[in-house]
Order: C-alpha cells, then sequence, then structure tokens
C-alpha cells in the first residue's frame, strides 16, 4: 500500500505558488533582505526571507482572516493550491471523513499572540480577544484548513519544529494506511515578527549580520547563523490506489520515512558536543528511511539537506551524510535551496519535500543561492551556481528539528 | 436603566471589525439571525466585549447568547449598567 503525492502548494520569499517558487529555485534566486514589515534593527541582522507580496485578503475570507495569524494565512493559501493541483474537493468526495489533515507547527500565530499580550499588558485582560484561543495555538492551521474544505478525516499536529514536516508527512502515510484515502499535511511559519525573533535570538543559531551574502552561508566557512523565512508548502497525500481511481496524477512516492531523537540539543551555537550529538541520531534516521524504503545508499540521486548555516551544525550534518551514505555521500548531489528564502521552521521540511519532487519530476538539482565557496572540509558535493541535471530516482530529504529531533524521509518517482 | 444608544451603522461597523464579516446598517435592519450572518459563538463574544470597552457599559450574563442584533440591542440600551 503505497502513499503518493497528488497535489503542492507552496510560497517563500522568491515565489508565491508553485511553478512561481520553483523556477525562482531552478534559477538560484536570492530572496533573503531588510525585513520590511517593522524596523527590525537590532533584531539579529534584520533580515529575513519575508514574502512581501502576499496579499491575504485574496486567498482567506474575512471572517477567517480576523481569527488568525499569518502562518495561518500562508497555510490557507498552500492549502488551496495544493487542492486545486490535486484537483480534489473534500467537501464534494462521498465520504466525509475521507480527508484528514495533519500539519506540523512550531512558532505558531506568534504575531497575532503579540498584539493580544501587547493589549493585555497596555489596557488589560478586557482587551484581548476572543481569538487568542484560537489563533495562537500550534493546531490552528489543522483546524481551519480542515473547517475550509470540510475534511473531516483524522486530524492531528505535529511539533518537532524543523524536523516537523517529514514527520507530518509519514504520520500522513500511516493514517492513509489504517484506511483515511487522503490526507492534507505540510507546514508554515510566519517568524518575521518582534517576538518570535527575540526567541530567536535567544536560541543563538540567528545570524547577527546584517551583510546580505553572509547572513546565510550554510556548508561553508563563511557560516555564522540562519535568516528565518515566511512560507511554507502543503502536500495532498493519497493512497496511490485511491489516486489512481480518480485519475490522480502521482508526483513522488513517500517511500521511507526515519526519525530519532538526539537528547535535547543543541544549547546554543557553539555547542559543538550537542551538536555532534545530532550526527548519530541524523544517521540513525537516514538509515532507517532507507531501510523503509528498500533501497540502498547508492540509488540516492540527490539530497536536500538541513543547512542550519552553523559551522558545528553543518559539520555534525556532513558526518550523519557520510556515516549513512558511505562513499556516495561524496558524489551525491547535495541542494540548498533554502539558502535563497531563508529557514522557514515548521515549512522548512514541507517545501524541501515538495522542490524534491519536483526535481525528481524534472531531472533537475537546484543551486544553493549566494553560495560559491562550500567548505571542502564537508566532503560533500553541494549543488552551486546552476542547476545540474540529474536523472534519478529517488532523493533523500533530511532535517533536524531544535531540541534533538532528526528525520530523513525518502522519496521516489513512481514512472 | 442607561442612556446609552446603539446605531445600527455604528454595530456594523463592529460587527465587521470584531467578526471580520462585511455587513451593513441596512442588512442590520432587517434583524437576521447572527448564524445567518456568518458571526459564530467567538465573534458574538467579541462584539460584546468591544461594545463594553466603547461604550464603557458592563452587558449582563447573556448578550454573547443574543441571536439577532436587536436583542443585542435591547441588552445595550435597557439592560447595561454603566461603569464608573
Amino acid at each position: 500500500m503505497t502513499s503518493v503525492i497528488t497535489g503542492i502548494g507552496m510560497l517563500a520569499a522568491t515565489g508565491i505558488g508553485t511553478e512561481a517558487l520553483w523556477e525562482a529555485v531552478r534559477e538560484g534566486r536570492p530572496g533573503i533582505k531588510q525585513i520590511s514589515r517593522f524596523d527590525a534593527t537590532g533584531y539579529g541582522g534584520g533580515l529575513g526571507g519575508e514574502i512581501t507580496e502576499f496579499d491575504a485578503a485574496t486567498w482567506v475570507e474575512s471572517r477567517v482572516l480576523v481569527q488568525t495569524d499569518l502562518w495561518t494565512h500562508l497555510a490557507l493559501a498552500a492549502t488551496k493550491m495544493a487542492l486545486d493541483d490535486a484537483r480534489l474537493d473534500p467537501a464534494a468526495t462521498d465520504d466525509p471523513y475521507a480527508v484528514g489533515v495533519t500539519t506540523s507547527a512550531s512558532s505558531g500565530g506568534n504575531i497575532f499572540g503579540q498584539r493580544e499580550i501587547h493589549s493585555l499588558w497596555s489596557q488589560g485582560p478586557r482587551h484581548v480577544g476572543p481569538y487568542q484561543s484560537i489563533a495562537w495555538f500550534y493546531a490552528a492551521c489543522t483546524g481551519q484548513m480542515s473547517i475550509a474544505h470540510g475534511a473531516k478525516g483524522p486530524c492531528g499536529v505535529i511539533a518537532t519544529e524543523a524536523a516537523g514536516g517529514l514527520d507530518a508527512l509519514a504520520h500522513s502515510r500511516r493514517v492513509i494506511r489504517r484506511g483515511t484515502p487522503a490526507m492534507i499535511t505540510g507546514g508554515t511559519e510566519a517568524p518575521l515578527g518582534p517576538y518570535a525573533l527575540v526567541c530567536q535570538l535567544a536560541g543563538g543559531l540567528l545570524s547577527r549580520t546584517a551583510q546580505l551574502a553572509d547572513a546565510y552561508a550554510p556548508f561553508t566557512t563563511r557560516a555564522c547563523g540562519y535568516v528565518p523565512g515566511e512560507g511554507g508548502a502543503v502536500l495532498v497525500l493519497e493512497d496511490s490506489q485511491a489516486a489512481r481511481q480518480r485519475d490522480a496524477t502521482a508526483i513522488a512516492e513517500i517511500s521511507g520515512w526515519g526519525a530519532a531523537f538526539a537528547g535535547r540539543v543543541p544549547a546554543g551555537a557553539h555547542d559543538h558536543a550537542g551538536w555532534a550529538k545530532t550526527t548519530p541520531a541524523l544517521a540513525r534516521a537516514i538509515r532507517a528511511a532507507l531501510a523503509d524504503a528498500r533501497i540502498d545508499a547508492t540509488d540516492i540521486s540527490m539530497v536536500f539537506a538541513d543547512g542550519v548555516g552553523i559551522p558545528h551544525a553543518d559539520a555534525a550534518e556532513a558526518a550523519a551524510l557520510h556515516a549513512a551514505l558511505g562513499a556516495h555521500a561524496a558524489s551525491v548531489p547535495v541542494a540548498l535551496p533554502k539558502a535563497g528564502f531563508g529557514r522557514l521552521h515548521a515549512g522548512s521540511a514541507t517545501i524541501d519535500t515538495a522542490l524534491a519532487a519536483l526535481a525528481l519530476r524534472d531531472g533537475v538539482v537546484p543551486p544553493a543561492p549566494g553560495i560559491n565557496d562550500p567548505d571542502p572540509a564537508l566532503g560533500l558535493r553541494l549543488v552551486t551556481g546552476e542547476a545540474r541535471t540529474v536523472q534519478g530516482r529517488h532523493a533523500l530529504v533530511v532535517s533536524r528539528g531544535t531540541g534533538g529531533f532528526a528525520s530523513a524521509l525518502v522519496l521516489s518517482r513512481t514512472t | 436603566m442607561s442612556d446609552t444608544t446603539l446605531d445600527l451603522t455604528y454595530l456594523a461597523s463592529v460587527v465587521t471589525r470584531c467578526a471580520g464579516v462585511p455587513t451593513s446598517a441596512s442588512a442590520l435592519a432587517d434583524d437576521p439571525d447572527f448564524n445567518d450572518l456568518g458571526v459564530d459563538s467567538l465573534g458574538l463574544l467579541g462584539i460584546v466585549t468591544e461594545l463594553e470597552n466603547q461604550l464603557q457599559v458592563t452587558l449582563p450574563e447573556g448578550a454573547e447568547k443574543a441571536e439577532r442584533p436587536s436583542q443585542l440591542i435591547d441588552f445595550v440600551i435597557n439592560r447595561s449598567v454603566r461603569r464608573s
């Protein structure tokens, strides 16, 4: 019983919509810039992958707009795109429970929440709106996506930070195996408000330079932190038989997944020992994913990497890839498209998965934007400059969530 | 008993802003069910709180269960207590 992706919706700083974003990613277009929504001086480098052209009102009806955060607006937009792409309308199926929703969540409705907290402290509890109760918490996107589209099947939310996108996909696959024909899955993040930036600053991994060229340079010796971005992706995942029955196009199969826990690490950018603990965990997750997919390391034709952009973190990731893929790690093309739009936390791994599916479909691995000098000490073949033509059947997506989460996913062509 | 007034244009602006349901004085004049308007229970709670804050009154329990504009207006005009 296999699960296939039949629809993709995604948006990030360099593009709104699958076509637009994939084109920008193939070109290696950089999209990180000064945050414009407010004066972000002093909030690290003040940089972010902002989707400046996103107009929530064109995607979300006004009644839902007031009761949700930007994070949910992005999720609802991506959901509409994905369902249109899959040509699936959950409300129109015979069985009302035929479609469920599982998302990955991280900072949640932090912009909405900050505004309400501001009202609380400056005017008092009577000035906190009623929607605070549903806009902020981690299941808000799952709930609103389910309500908006009549997806009454099993619903859930996974909170494993950047690993969440992969874990939500795996959970959706599990739900499909238990009998639900289709799942809407994915994750988005809106981490560019003051409160979210302060939290990230406290985490110690946020880039503090305002120099665009160096702000987010994972896998290089210049690496000095990450730049956050907003956006994410939503996928429609279906049982392959159900997809065939309704003539849906299967873009790629979720053929393997593995997850491991490294312990509550790291304690910050310089926690070398902490980052080193992520190596065996990520390696274990990768091996489990390969075993689940019943393939060997050499069957992987491209890797979409985590790319935290902290030297210890990058070294630990490289070590995990070498440990799990053996000699193949030195030659397999590695992609880091997130260098062009930032780390999307809950949205990262889903966007990477969507991009990996498109990379397999089009036979091309995108270049890492703004990176021409990968550190040779890492021993990896990062694709830089121009997209590289790569014909292959299987892609590996890896992601580590802050706090010790490590997950890996194998995506395979269906044709 | 209070001397608070509440005109439909103002109420419509509160409904639009707090519940995100675009409406007008004339639409409210028809006295539709809040459900039919698209205002759910949380939306009504927000409207009641906003009216209390703006008009400086306290509405009795039950105001947030009002089913239509006329009932809500009745609460405000006849059953609210001015805040000191």
